[in-house]
């Protein structure tokens, strides 16, 4: 990342650095491609084992993601969730926390942010920005309780973090069955026992249509988030001491990073990024997500796949970018294999193959890296 | 000894068990052999009770209530009493080295190796110990081992003794033919030292010309009693994860300009002190104050804030982070030379760096060079650099020497003198004496976490240094 500024000192010992970067690029490709392909020719293998024909699966999965009309904008509109959740998940990592409670801090602060929005039912825009901030405030909430547990009584993250998904979800639920919590009075509910009122047009999002493309505003919303997080996490002094926390924390304690300080901020903006993630698939609907409603299972496994991209993105908030879109095709596209008549099930299996295929390069090059780390410091020590 | 109970495997050389040559390449064998150890570091689980503990490392099938008459059995014969159904975890330090003891006896052991044993137990304890194991070997004809740097202990517990250094075998002797001092001056020992042979032939390290100037001629003076004391550490109590007491009442002022040496074996309270003047360890009770003003033990970076500068005992645990860049490394402790209204300046960052290496003399692949492909010595410079840029009012510079080579020693020496030079308070905290009597000004003796002397250059030698050491007073 640093390396292109190597000075004028550094710069014949910098060589093999740069030509290393080469190797390692024509390495990820080598990688990804082998997985992928390993991953297609499974699928392709069960589609026909189970009576298919593999053909017109991959291009319906072509069409559902990108060449139907107006494909490619639901793919957009699917990926700018994935990539803010991605980016708080980016935060918490540097910081050497593992969040993996996305889905319910997402959950959680989208209700909270349904709950004030209706609640306070201002004028069209400002309640909208006022949705996004109360719904990020809520999931960062939802993590600081694991932050709470952590730094005042030792709870590991990892575990506080998942098990508050089940108590969010189970929360959320009951604020849906009470019309002075999120349910929406009778006669407007229709037939639905579970289910908020339906945002006013003029509180929504807007969806801007591009060449009969629409998505919601989220995605220009995303990308910028991308970019400063990581100029923050690279180039301030806020990133850096972040840094130091998660690669070394004793060092990081006798410098003056408080762990307590940083490591909860990090878990709560963790929390706050899967939260406005939330609020954005609220307020920006489309079909994927709820159509302007708060119902049951609303975080439709955006969390958990946000947690992938940030794995898969190696903790880059830029890499993010394009792993979260390849994400979102797969889940925009697999919802057209269906129409092929092969078996609902088959599909789940075939896009869990593919995810599996996006993981597993990352997962070698984490275990490579550090061997060759360890075999360095070794060697040179 | 770790070689004994096949934790390591020798590079050369045998093993003989009565007689017969033994290749003992795993701690089962060595438990087939007969050879049980006690470890100076306890190895038990803290959740599982004492009963459970004592069967770690069985094979087949756990026999509760066997285990239990067996270790009523064991505290009757060696008067260690001890509840098996207690945990571990609820145990004091003393009593959970009783479960080792009995965890080793269990197994019936011909030889058993104590690692300073006595270093958790009080006094009457330690008594009590030595007695059941004079009873172990008059009675059951069993070898026991007994490591330990307590001169008084080797003296009254044993009847050979063997005196090690560096890894070599300097004396063996008696018990009975054996006093104190003697044991003292072999223990610490007196070789050419390197330094000196150095300097007898003329070798010079290319290091010593970028100094800038001659390096200040040593001062055996002491200071004047009216100055201010920058450093002012009052009865410090702290202990470590263990919940052992590391430091005991510990109390010491330090004046600009002196090299105050800390001599002692390892393990008696020096790495604690270190972690006191790093933030990382909170004092239970006592005060330390820079210059004056009381520093708040264990809060993050307060140290560092009030000027204790620190090149600690292991630089990977606290120095550095070896997975940013050398210059991400030097800006460690404050990032504000390199930063502008929170924005960390690329550009200022790689200036200060590369000043810092070619002052220093810090072999790497520029400032960008990642921490981890540097090498150790590299290493320790770039925290010497760290530190030395902060303009500490005291530098506490923990085995700043271990590992390097004799060069990047001599290059450290150097630094440390220059720095005492400036009015930096410098604490040296080593367990090689020759370098404490070759940098000191002023000398304090640690032992089981307490001040068990303190003496001025002039005043030191070998031996009184080394009775210090083992624990019997001079």
């Amino acid at each position: 990342m640093t390396a292109v500024t190597a000075g004028a000192a550094g710069g014949s010992d910098a060589q093999p650095l740069r030509t290393g970067r080469w190797t390692r690029l024509s390495e990820w490709f080598a990688l990804y491609g082998m997985s992928i392909f390993a991953a297609l020719v499974l699928s392709a293998i069960l589609v026909e084992a189970t009576g298919g024909d593999w053909r017109p699966v991959v291009s319906a999965l072509f069409d559902g993601s990108v060449r139907r009309p107006g494909r490619w904008g639901e793919t957009l509109a699917t990926a700018a969730p994935l990539l803010v959740v991605a980016l708080g998940t980016v935060i918490s990592s540097k910081a050497g926390l593992v969040n993996i409670g996305q889905e319910g801090q997402l959950y959680v602060g989208a209700a909270i942010g349904t709950y004030f929005g209706f609640l306070i039912g201002g004028p069209g825009p400002i309640n909208v920005v006022l949705i996004l901030i109360i719904g990020a405030a809520g999931g960062g909430l939802w993590a600081g309780v694991a932050a709470g547990l952590r730094y005042w009584r030792g709870v590991p993250e990892v575990l506080s973090t998942l098990l508050l998904v089940t108590v969010g979800g189970q929360a959320v639920a009951y604020g849906l069955r009470w019309e002075w919590l999120l349910l929406a009075p009778e006669g407007r509910r229709g037939n639905r026992n579970q289910v908020s009122e339906q945002l006013a047009p003029d509180n929504r999002l807007p969806r801007p249509d591009l060449f009969g493309n629409e998505f919601p505003l989220t995605v220009f919303i995303a990308v910028v988030l991308a970019v400063i997080v990581a100029f923050a996490l690279s180039r301030t002094v806020w990133g850096f001491r972040l840094r130091m926390l998660g690669r070394n924390p004793r060092a990081a304690q006798r410098s003056g990073v408080s762990e307590t300080r940083y490591g909860a901020m990090a878990l709560m903006l963790s929390g706050a990024f899967a939260g406005l993630a939330g609020a954005a698939m609220f307020t920006g609907g489309g079909f994927a997500f709820g159509n302007y409603q708060m119902v049951p299972g609303f975080s439709a496994n955006i969390g958990w796949t946000g947690l992938l991209v940030a794995l898969v993105a190696y903790e880059k908030p830029l890499a993010a970018i394009p792993v979260a879109v390849v994400f979102a095709g797969l889940r925009t596209g697999s919802s057209f294999v269906g129409s092929t008549g092969v078996e609902g099930r088959i599909t789940d299996v075939i896009s869990g193959l593919l995810v599996l295929a996006l993981l597993i390069p990352a997962a070698v090059m984490f275990l490579r890296d550090r061997r060759r780390a360890r075999a360095a410091a070794t060697e040179r020590v | 000894m770790k070689m004994l109970i096949g934790l390591l495997l020798p590079d050369a050389g045998t093993i003989s068990i009565d007689g017969r040559t033994e290749s003992i390449h795993d701690p089962l064998t060595a438990t087939a052999l007969g050879i049980g150890m006690v470890h100076q570091h306890f190895s038990l689980v803290d959740a599982l009770t004492v009963w459970e503990n004592a069967t770690l490392g069985d094979t087949g099938r756990l026999d509760p209530s066997a285990t239990r008459d067996r270790i009523g059995e064991i505290a009757e014969q060696y008067g260690l009493v001890i509840d098996p159904d207690k945990r571990v975890g609820d145990l004091t330090a003393g009593l959970r080295q009783r479960v080792e003891i009995i965890k080793c006896l269990r197994r019936d052991p011909s030889i058993v190796i104590f690692d300073e044993p006595t270093s958790v137990l009080t006094p009457e304890e330690s008594e009590q110990l030595f007695e059941s194991l004079r009873h172990v070997v008059a009675a059951e004809n069993r070898a026991v081992v007994l490591v330990s740097h307590k001169l008084d202990e080797v003296l009254h517990a044993t009847d050979d003794i063997t005196i090690m250094r560096q890894g070599r075998v300097v004396d063996q002797r008696y018990s009975t033919d054996a006093d104190a001092p003697t044991l003292a001056r072999a223990m610490v020992g007196r070789e050419v030292s390197l330094r000196s042979e150095r300097a007898a032939l003329g070798i010079h390290s290319p290091d010593d010309t970028d100094l800038g100037g001659t390096v200040p001629a040593k001062t055996d003076a002491v200071l004047p009693a009216t100055a201010q004391p920058v450093l002012r550490i009052d009865r410090a109590i702290a202990h470590d994860a263990d919940g052992v007491v590391a430091l005991d009442e510990f109390s010491l002022e330090m004046y600009p300009g002196e090299i105050v040496g800390v001599a002692g074996v390892e393990g008696n309270g020096q790495r604690a002190l270190g972690d006191v003047l790093s933030s990382l360890l909170t004092l239970s009770s006592g005060t330390v104050a820079v210059d004056g003003t009381e520093v708040p033990t264990g809060r993050s970076g307060a140290m560092a804030e009030a000027g204790i500068g620190v090149i600690p005992e292991d630089r990977h645990d606290s120095g550095l982070v070896l997975d940013m860049t050398v210059a991400e490394n030097l800006v460690l402790v404050d990032q504000s030379r390199a930063a502008t209204r929170g924005l960390i300046d690329q550009r200022r960052l790689n200036a200060f760096a590369e000043e810092m290496i070619e002052q220093f003399n810090i072999a790497c692949g520029g400032p960008n060079a990642p921490m981890w492909s540097v090498s150790g010595g590299n290493q320790q410079r770039v925290v010497l650099a760290r530190e030395l840029s902060q303009e500490p009012k005291i530098l506490v510079a923990a085995q700043p020497t271990r590992g390097l080579d004799v060069g990047a020693i001599e290059y450290m020496s150097h630094r440390l003198e220059t720095a005492a030079a400036s009015e930096v308070a410098v604490l040296l905290i080593s367990s090689e004496l020759e370098e404490i009597l070759e940098l000191s000004h002023r000398i304090i003796v640690m032992h089981s976490g307490r001040i068990v002397g303190e003496m001025s250059r002039a005043e030191a030698n070998f031996e009184t240094l080394g009775l210090l050491m083992g624990g019997t007073a001079a």
